[in-house]
């Protein structure tokens, strides 16, 4: 299979898996269920194969490193629609294959976690691969229209997903989080067809909108549309409103996607397209949006102090460590950038974690308050130590994937001189501090203590359980003890985006 | 060359041979019905294969071009959905009256088409306006045709009254039109208004048209009717009303700014961006409470016609194929919309509350439900996402990037709306068990190809270059 064939085969794949589960009749769950895990676990293997093959041809083409211009592998165009020059461009740098090879992961343990998913599990499993073919479509594609388009897909499906399969306050938290993401998809799409039509060269190519250089009243107004419109998804503070609700509502495998891949795609679109082709826009505005992520690090962690619910305390943590990774961006340094994409891969993998483990913990306890549980540890001495290796990684600790990448985002945030670069990283650096005091107080509770009277029969996790929590721990700690190649490959990515960025 | 009048000729033939067979028929019977339809795709097919790049003008007054045939193309295959609509209302069903005359109504469809199929082909003032009211006043007779409902009469009632005066208000603007060019021709229209852009007289006259323009099209301030009319009427007028008679509006439009009004497009600009921008509120904040799907239908459709209207004020190639490409989308979209309102207003209602449950019961037709509703919205990969985007893009072209946000936020606040409908459809419980849903078979084989074209003209370049070719 050559590279651009194996690229369309894995976002078509999900599709292809929604479409093999139609013909079952609707009460045979087990094969719907089968069939997709069967799909993308396949696509698990060719992701697989796709960043072998990266790793190899990156050494012999290069990634572009030393200059202004992103070197695309695997790449392909085919013209779609002429009437405004759209084109089906695909191609991969190192974020790609590695933000596809975290949603391959999460994607796969997810389904693992749904096994018990029965209530119209047709329309569920649909709906899901349909969520995931959007996300690897977004992450392949270098054509903005595409971009936009396989964006949009990745963000619907969330409304039917937490409105019918979800808990709690579902249908205020699935209207209000498709609200506010398409409201940010509005910003986008008035800022790309800006891109499309000042540029003067009439394409939404990326690669080629990239070596243009925009007027600068024009990136003084673009750059904050598309920077904030991504930003949503990214959970921006102000416009983080809809996480917690949405996260807290959603059912385990669409809180794993959500928190774990969807919301890397609003980092990814600030990097790639906002920075990437507006960088004087970008220096503009950074000061604003860095003081805007700073309060997203240090307002997430205190709102995660404050709350009682295990899955509000992991929705909050999520909006103070994506913070991270747009903070990483916002230092507008080397170092910065290449922590943004490392925090996007850690958190990725430990908030799926998180989520997996919640939704198996509420599945046994039938609540998620941590005042009304305790003693865990005595009666699934599995799900506890993975709870609280999921939480040390939150907090940071050296051999989980949470130092490398927050390590890596703080030196590069105090790496950039300007005074206020300074007092914002020292603000959020003393959140660690606060993040230890919920993780630690949160685990404590949770796992230690007399166990309740209620609780003494559970059981620890099945096998079928166990499995999706030991391939995310296993990926944690591979991060955490070997992040050489991972950072080898961010680094190759990041030179060309940093050099068109910051040196331009 | 007179095979290009072929379309035309065949569907007056297909009405009068309908009203006749309808004659000598029992009046249970459904040959006229069946022949109504097939007459009307009969004429879609002979349109794909006329030749495009010509065109000829009959008798010095009726022309026949390529954006002719695209716009008929559109009307008649509208028709022939009316008709395929209209077929179980006029069966008895748990939730409504059957209707009666059902030779007359599919009649009285086909020559309101044919009124549209005129407005396309004129070439003078005169056979517009004749066009216009061909393809409206049949419109009055079948928005009163369930006789004795008192919903209906008030919509007819308000129908023709609205109806009237904004025909009184055209006639009175292509007299000022006539007064300045001397003549009703386009030749001479045109020539004074490229000599005079700025004329007051000239203005006052086109702005009296886009009044006119406006009722039909349901702009602000024209169109406090629609809600009722929409809710009064049988559905399948409804549905004829939301999508043929806002096309010939469109049309109508289409013909005059890219013809004889053609110079005047830097003094209409602001005109057609300030009644986008109004139109697309009104409709979506109006649509926010309905509880009624047709009523809701109606506040839809007036958001979906300012966005259309926004590519107006683009120019060229782009804005002509972006607003055709649109048409054919939301008349998918629409039908798809409207058949499933006849599936469940017969053993149930048209009120919001009778689509609860749909997805458990009837998890096909749901998910069709689905596909319209976030085709209307604008959300991809549907056909209404790619629409959306070149009507935006038409508007982005001539620089208007406030507008395009303010029509992208408008949007966002319409899929609030769409998604009630899905919510209602998929997550609410039925309080009580509601009765089952019959589809028939031509039901069935209607929304194959109505989902069919929300999902691929969304995906398949080709239509879009096509119509590009051709408007272009």
């Amino acid at each position: 299979m050559n590279g651009p064939t194996l690229l369309t085969a894995i976002w078509l794949i999900p599709f292809l898996t929604v479409l093999a589960s139609l013909p079952v009749d609707r009460h045979n769950h087990g094969l719907i269920k089968k069939i997709s895990l069967l799909g993308n676990t396949v696509n698990l293997g060719l992701i697989i194969w796709l960043t072998v093959r990266f790793i190899e041809s990156a050494g012999s083409i290069g990634t572009g490193a030393g200059t202004g211009a992103t070197v695309l592998h695997f790449a392909m165009k085919l013209p779609w629609f002429e009437l405004l020059n759209i084109e089906y461009n695909i191609g991969v740098d190192a974020i790609s294959v590695l933000m596809i090879l975290l949603t391959g992961t999460v994607i796969v343990t997810g389904i693992l976690a749904s096994w018990q998913v029965t209530d119209q599990a047709k329309e569920f499993f649909a709906l899901l691969n349909t969520l995931v073919a959007g996300v690897y479509g977004v992450f392949i594609s270098f054509d903005l229209f595409t971009f936009f388009l396989f964006y949009e897909i990745a963000v619907l499906p969330m409304y039917l997903l937490i409105g019918l399969w979800g808990t709690g306050r579902k249908e205020y938290a699935a209207m209000k989080l498709t609200l506010m993401l398409v409201a940010g998809s509005a910003f986008i799409l008035a800022g790309i067809l800006g891109l499309y039509f000042e540029s003067g060269i009439a394409s939404f190519d990326l690669m080629k909108l990239a070596q243009v250089n925009f007027a600068p009243s024009f990136q003084l107004w673009a750059f904050p549309l598309i920077f904030a419109g991504f930003g949503v998804l990214g959970a921006l503070f102000p416009f983080h409103t809809w996480s917690p609700d949405g996260h807290a509502s959603a059912p385990t495998a669409v809180s794993m996607l959500h928190a774990g891949v969807l919301m890397k795609l609003g980092g990814y679109g600030c990097l790639r397209v906002a920075m990437y082709l507006l960088p004087q826009g970008a220096e503009i505005w950074m000061p604003l949006f860095l003081v805007l992520v700073t309060i997203n690090v240090v307002y997430g962690a205190f709102g995660a102090i404050r709350q009682t619910d295990l899955k509000y305390i992991t929705a909050y943590s999520s909006v103070s460590h994506c913070g991270l990774v747009l903070f990483g961006l916002t230092a507008m340094t080397y170092a910065g950038m290449k922590g943004a994409v490392l925090q996007m891969l850690s958190h990725g993998l430990m908030t799926a974690l998180f989520f997996c483990l919640i939704g198996m913990i509420y599945g046994r306890t039938h609540t998620r308050e941590i005042e009304k549980m305790g003693g865990l540890m005595r009666v699934m001495p599995f799900l506890s130590v993975a709870f609280v290796i999921a939480g040390l990684a939150g907090l940071g600790l050296p051999s989980l994937s949470g130092f490398v990448a927050e390590a890596t985002v703080f030196i590069g945030a105090f790496a950039n001189p300007a005074p206020l670069n300074r007092v914002c990283t020292v603000l959020a650096v003393l959140s660690i501090v606060v993040t230890a005091v919920y993780v630690l107080r949160t685990a404590n509770t949770v796992v230690n203590g007399p166990l309740r009277e209620q609780f003494k029969h559970l059981t620890d996790a099945s096998f079928m359980e166990k499995l999706p929590v030991v391939i995310l721990l296993f990926t944690l700690f591979g991060m955490g003890l070997l992040p050489g190649w991972i950072i080898n490959l961010v680094n190759g990515a990041i030179d060309p985006i940093f050099h068109k960025v910051v040196q331009q | 060359m007179k095979t290009l009048l072929l379309p035309d000729l065949l569907l007056v033939f297909s009405a009068f041979a309908t009203l006749g067979l309808d004659l000598f028929m029992p009046r249970s019977s459904k040959a006229p019905f069946h022949l109504a339809w097939a007459g009307a795709l009969l004429v879609f097919f002979v349109l794909l294969f006329l030749p495009y790049d010509q065109h000829a003008i009959f008798w010095g007054g009726y022309e026949v071009n390529g954006r002719g045939l695209m716009y008929k193309q559109l009307f008649v295959l509208s028709a022939a959905f009316t008709i395929l609509l209209s077929g179980s209302y006029f069966q008895s069903g748990n939730g409504r009256q059957p209707l009666a005359y059902q030779g007359e109504f599919c009649a009285i469809i086909l020559l309101a088409t044919f009124g549209m199929f005129t407005v396309v082909s004129a070439t003078d003032l005169l056979t517009l306006l004749l066009g216009m009211e061909l393809a409206t006043i049949p419109l009055y007779a079948l928005c009163a045709f369930r006789k004795g409902c008192p919903l209906a009469s008030e919509a007819s009632t308000k129908y023709i009254i609205m109806g009237s005066l904004s025909t009184a208000v055209a006639v009175f603007g292509y007299s000022f039109l006539y007064g300045c060019a001397g003549s009703l021709r386009f030749e001479a229209v045109l020539a004074y208004a490229t000599q005079y852009p700025t004329s007051p007289l000239l203005l006052l006259g086109v702005i009296l048209l886009l009044a006119a323009a406006g009722f039909k099209l349901t702009l602000f301030p024209f169109h406090m009717w629609a809600p009722d009319v929409y809710e009064g009427a049988p559905a399948p007028v409804t549905a004829f009303l939301s999508v043929s008679s806002k096309a010939t509006a469109i049309a109508f439009l289409a013909v005059l700014v890219n013809g004889p009004l053609a110079p005047l497009h830097d003094q209409l600009q602001p005109a057609f961006l300030l009644l986008a921008a109004i139109t697309m509120t009104v409709g979506n904040l109006g649509a926010l409470k309905q509880r009624n799907l047709l009523r809701f239908m109606a506040y839809s459709s007036i958001a979906q016609a300012g966005y259309i209207v926004l590519a107006f004020a683009g120019q060229g190639a782009m804005a002509q194929t972006s607003i055709f490409y649109y048409l054919l989308v939301y008349a998918a979209a629409n039908y798809a919309t409207f058949f499933i309102i006849a599936v469940i207003g017969k053993s149930r209602s048209e009120e919001l509350e009778t689509l609860q449950g749909l997805g458990r019961q009837n998890p096909g037709l749901a998910a069709v439900l689905m596909l319209a509703m976030f085709s209307l919205a604008g959300i991809p990969p549907l056909a209404g996402f790619t629409g959306k985007f070149m009507l935006f893009a038409t508007a982005a072209q001539s620089g208007f990037y406030g507008m395009v946000l303010f029509a992208a936020l408008n949007s966002t606040v319409s899929l609030y709306y769409y998604l009630l409908i899905i919510k209602e459809a998929y997550i609410t419980k039925p309080a009580s068990p509601l009765p089952t849903l019959v589809m028939s078979s031509i039901q069935r084989a209607s929304l194959i190809p109505l989902t069919g074209a929300m999902i691929f003209l969304g995906l398949l370049p080709s239509v879009s270059t096509a119509i590009q070719k051709i408007l272009g």
